[in-house]
């Protein structure tokens, strides 16, 4: 590979810097109309009253849409791997977080598509919103969906398992238990280019669908689902993202910008405003993460307890697929035989959350570090032999019964502490990532190299 | 939608522009009014642009010092203290080049970030507001001014260069600073003026602290009082617990600043 | 009213308050200032005028009414960078490129003032740019680069 290596300039870097590169904004189609989407101001309400016709009939605006007007209202972003679908694309009789789209505008210009939005006429009736994930689970909690506090579509459970190995040994085996809870917070992506659509309706009958989403096809699947289009209908045009981090994979205003197109039968475009984004798009999920480790006093961790709650905020959206991810690596780089975890996808009257730059990875990894260092200290252990003892090594199993092929957590471990300036112990300083022998594989570790737990 | 631009090109057109000031708004530097605009949330009327009203003007005499309501705040930095340091920390260097003197002292408590940053230190100078309006012109002490309410024109702030000066403020860490809690404070001869930003709606005078300070307290007894003369906000930036555990310290450095 | 934009003399219907990043997008078809917030936050709608930086989302149309204004276009096209747009190009200060517009400009319009500019000037006058995506570190060494070398 003759790039691996070299220093090439970024293919996009010249026109980045004249001014040339086309975002979706900077597209021009002759005729396009504004966007603005009526959101609700409450956390959790019922809708009781909607009428659209004043805005309708307002000059200048050219297409009002509802509920009433998207084939298929309710699609799950997740849908074709499985994961049913609880997310209306403009709300029906519910709305349930802060922001949540309920109708949208297609109108000559930005002051008339407002207008006709604050035309709407819309009541209300505010529900008891629930905010707090620790508190989902209460008898008396708001009851966000009717099915219960959490997406509860992991084969025969309500949430994510893995068990392996003999938990209740193992914590009767350890000298010390050492316990901590993280909790990570929600973080907003805040590209510097807001989420941007632009739907052209072509004379073929064709949409072309100018999108600044991360995932091309995958939008063209969401949009062809919600108008129940065949996917040959659609054209998207992607190009140069403004900023993602995961937040552009929601498909936030291609299909509603598709339908006020085809309602209108004009070109229509819909820029969210820096208010928008910070109150109204997904962000990373909060997570509430308790871990208690069984550990030997001189630093083997015989097993782990894990307790995951991720906030979802109102619908599930990827969220199931981040508590999966999670669950893989709640060991971190470090060999655990013996497993107890359980990780839910909760629901609160929040935004609903989305993915960030390893998403359901870093919550965990920052959990699992923090637990690790503090294990550390209460052992009165370096921090860096404890790691480098209980790390991953060829033919190590993963909770999820992976069999390791060439973990690199011995050598990345070294090389931090090289970078920072840590001698390490002969001892430790000559250690690899070659399957365990000796001193590296005492007995309550036999059972990781070969394998013998079970994955609910 | 704005139903009339006025561009005066002098003082007396833009003291005649704005007459009594009903249905007008005012437009300084515009980074306040703009983003108001830009988001749908201005009742506009008729809209008086100070661009080119030539009430951009500085003038120092022997210590006593005229500011113009056009006065972009980009001009205070390295000026009288404590003016200088909370000019110096608004929004960054192209903000200030365009935010005026005028729209920071009639900056209306704004979304969850007190705005006018200015008050405070020109309260503390002891500062005077010539404005006009409804009654004609007039000329008052800004904390008077900021009680009023609004609804005039600023046309200048005057004050005289303080003897020694002091600030303490608490910011969100970025280079783009918001204020979240502010003291200033300036002495001449005898007499100290100690205000704070961030307390209340708009900048405030802390009475019960200079009466402290008079009565012989030192500093750290007097900067205790503050809280008897303002009650903190709680907002998105700071609570209202840790604005009143950090506030008394923030005066008291001011006022040490300023001995 | 009038403006010279990158030195060619443009008429302008837009109204009087409408936003200078409003009249060079939507009127003069100038897309390189960009709208990241509308409010002045960000620094992505920057622009020179009469070789001043300054937020063109927060500029009334009617204020500089026969003002020159710079662009990003304005600076030097692909043939030929100048400087500082050579600098963020070879020094990779620019990934998804929203915000590089008006940080190129305001580092102009810095440079123009301050030929060597130390790193806390740079962060200074640069500090009220929005970047997401490159950490600022490359920037900032991009501008160094452009100034004749680190101090």
């Amino acid at each position: 590979m003759k790039a691996v290596g070299a220093r090439l300039p970024r293919y996009d870097g010249v026109a980045h810097v004249t001014g040339r590169t086309v975002y979706v904004d900077d597209v021009r189609v002759p005729g396009t109309l504004w966007t603005k989407a009526l959101r609700s101001p409450h956390l959790f309400a019922a809708v009781t009253k909607l009428d659209t016709r004043k805005a309708e009939a307002m000059p200048g605006v050219r297409a009002v849409i509802t509920h009433a007007d998207v084939p298929t209202n309710v699609y799950g972003h997740l849908a074709a791997l499985g994961v049913p679908a609880d997310e209306p694309l403009l709300a029906e009789d519910e709305v349930r977080y802060r922001g949540q789209p309920i109708a949208a505008v297609a109108a000559e210009d930005e002051e008339t598509a407002r207008a006709a939005v604050d035309a709407i006429e819309i009541e209300y009736e505010e529900r008891e919103p629930l905010l707090d994930i620790r508190k989902a689970f209460d008898p008396d909690a708001p009851k966000i969906h009717p099915w219960g506090p959490c997406y509860s579509h992991y084969g025969p459970h309500d949430h994510r398992r893995i068990r392996k190995g003999d938990i209740g040994r193992a914590f009767e085996q350890a000298d010390v238990v050492v316990q901590g809870v993280y909790r990570p917070q929600a973080i907003e992506h805040c590209p510097i280019e807001p989420q941007t659509g632009l739907a052209v309706p072509e004379p073929s009958g064709r949409l072309t669908i100018y999108s600044c989403t991360q995932g091309m096809y995958f939008s063209l699947g969401v949009v062809a689902a919600h108008l129940q289009l065949p996917l040959n209908r659609l054209k998207f045009v992607g190009g140069t993202v403004g900023g993602g981090f995961g937040g552009k994979v929601d498909t936030a205003t291609e299909t509603v910008c598709a339908l006020l197109a085809l309602k209108a039968k004009r070109p229509v475009k819909w820029r969210w405003t820096r208010e928008e984004e910070f109150l109204c798009s997904s962000t990373r999920a909060p997570w509430h993460i308790e871990i208690a480790d069984a550990l030997t006093s001189d630093g083997w961790i015989l097993g782990r307890k894990t307790l995951t709650l991720h906030d979802s905020g109102a619908y599930t959206r990827f969220s199931s697929y981040a508590v999966t991810k999670h669950a893989f690596h709640h060991a971190g780089a470090y060999t655990i035989p013996n497993i107890e975890f359980d990780g839910y996808v909760v629901f609160t009257n929040r935004v609903p959350t989305t993915a960030m730059r390893g998403f359901g990875v870093t919550s965990i990894s920052f959990a699992v570090e923090m637990q690790m260092s503090r294990n550390a200290e209460v052992l009165g252990l370096d921090p860096f032999e404890l790691r480098l003892r209980n790390a991953s090594r060829i033919g190590d199993t993963t909770p999820n019964l992976v069999v390791l092929k060439d973990p690199s957590s011995v050598p990345v471990i070294q090389a931090m502490a090289k970078e920072i300036g840590v001698e390490l112990a002969a001892e430790y300083r000559g250690m690899t990532n070659a399957p365990r022998s000796g001193e590296l594989l005492p007995e309550h570790l036999l059972s990781s190299v070969a394998q013998n737990g079970k994955e609910d | 939608m704005a139903s009339e631009v006025l561009l005066p090109t002098s003082p007396a057109e833009a003291v005649a522009a704005f007459g009594d000031g009903a249905g007008v708004t005012v437009l300084g530097g515009g980074t306040i009014v703009m983003p108001e605009i830009a988001y749908g949330r201005a009742a506009l009327g008729r809209v008086l642009l100070l661009a080119r009203s030539g009430l951009d003007q500085v003038t120092r005499s022997d210590g006593a010092v005229t500011i113009g309501a056009a006065v972009p705040v980009a001009a205070l930095e390295g000026g009288d203290e404590p003016l200088a340091s909370a000019a110096a920390h608004v929004g960054d260097p192209e903000i200030r080049a365009q935010a005026t003197v005028g729209g920071n002292l009639c900056a209306g408590p704004g979304g969850e970030a007190p705005r006018g940053d200015l008050q405070a230190p020109l309260i503390a100078l002891g500062a005077r507001v010539r404005s006009t309006g409804a009654g004609g012109e007039r000329v008052e002490p800004v904390e008077d001014f900021l009680a009023a309410g609004g609804g005039r024109l600023v046309l200048d702030v005057s004050y005289d260069a303080p003897d020694a000066a002091g600030y303490a403020a608490a910011w969100r860490p970025h280079a783009h600073h918001a204020t979240i809690l502010a003291a200033a404070c300036a002495r001449s001869g005898g007499q100290t003026r100690v205000a704070v930003t961030g307390a209340g709606p708009h900048g405030l005078r802390c009475p019960s602290v200079e009466q402290a300070l008079a009565a012989g307290a030192d500093a750290a007894t007097a900067a205790a009082k503050v809280l008897d003369d303002v009650d903190p906000p709680d907002d998105a930036l700071a609570s209202a617990w840790y604005r009143k555990r950090i506030l008394p310290t923030l005066v008291q450095r001011a006022i040490e600043e300023a001995r | 009213m009038k403006l010279n934009v990158n030195g060619v003399e443009r008429s302008v219907e837009s109204l009087a308050l409408t936003s200078l990043l409003v009249v060079l997008r939507e009127e003069l078809g100038i897309t390189s200032p960009k709208a990241g917030c509308q409010q002045g936050g960000c620094g992505a709608c920057t622009v020179l005028v009469d070789g001043e930086a300054r937020r063109s989302c927060l500029v009334p149309l009617a204020a500089i009414d026969g003002a020159a204004v710079t662009t990003v276009e304005g600076l030097g096209d692909p043939e030929s960078l100048s400087a500082v747009q050579a600098a963020f190009h070879e020094g990779y200060a620019a990934q998804c490129g929203f915000c590089t517009p008006g940080f190129l400009l305001a580092t102009h319009a810095l440079l123009a003032h301050t030929a060597s500019p130390t790193r806390a000037e740079i962060e200074r006058a640069l500090g009220g740019h929005m970047c997401r995506c490159t950490g600022y570190v490359k920037i900032v060494e991009a501008v160094e680069a452009a100034s004749g070398g680190v101090r």
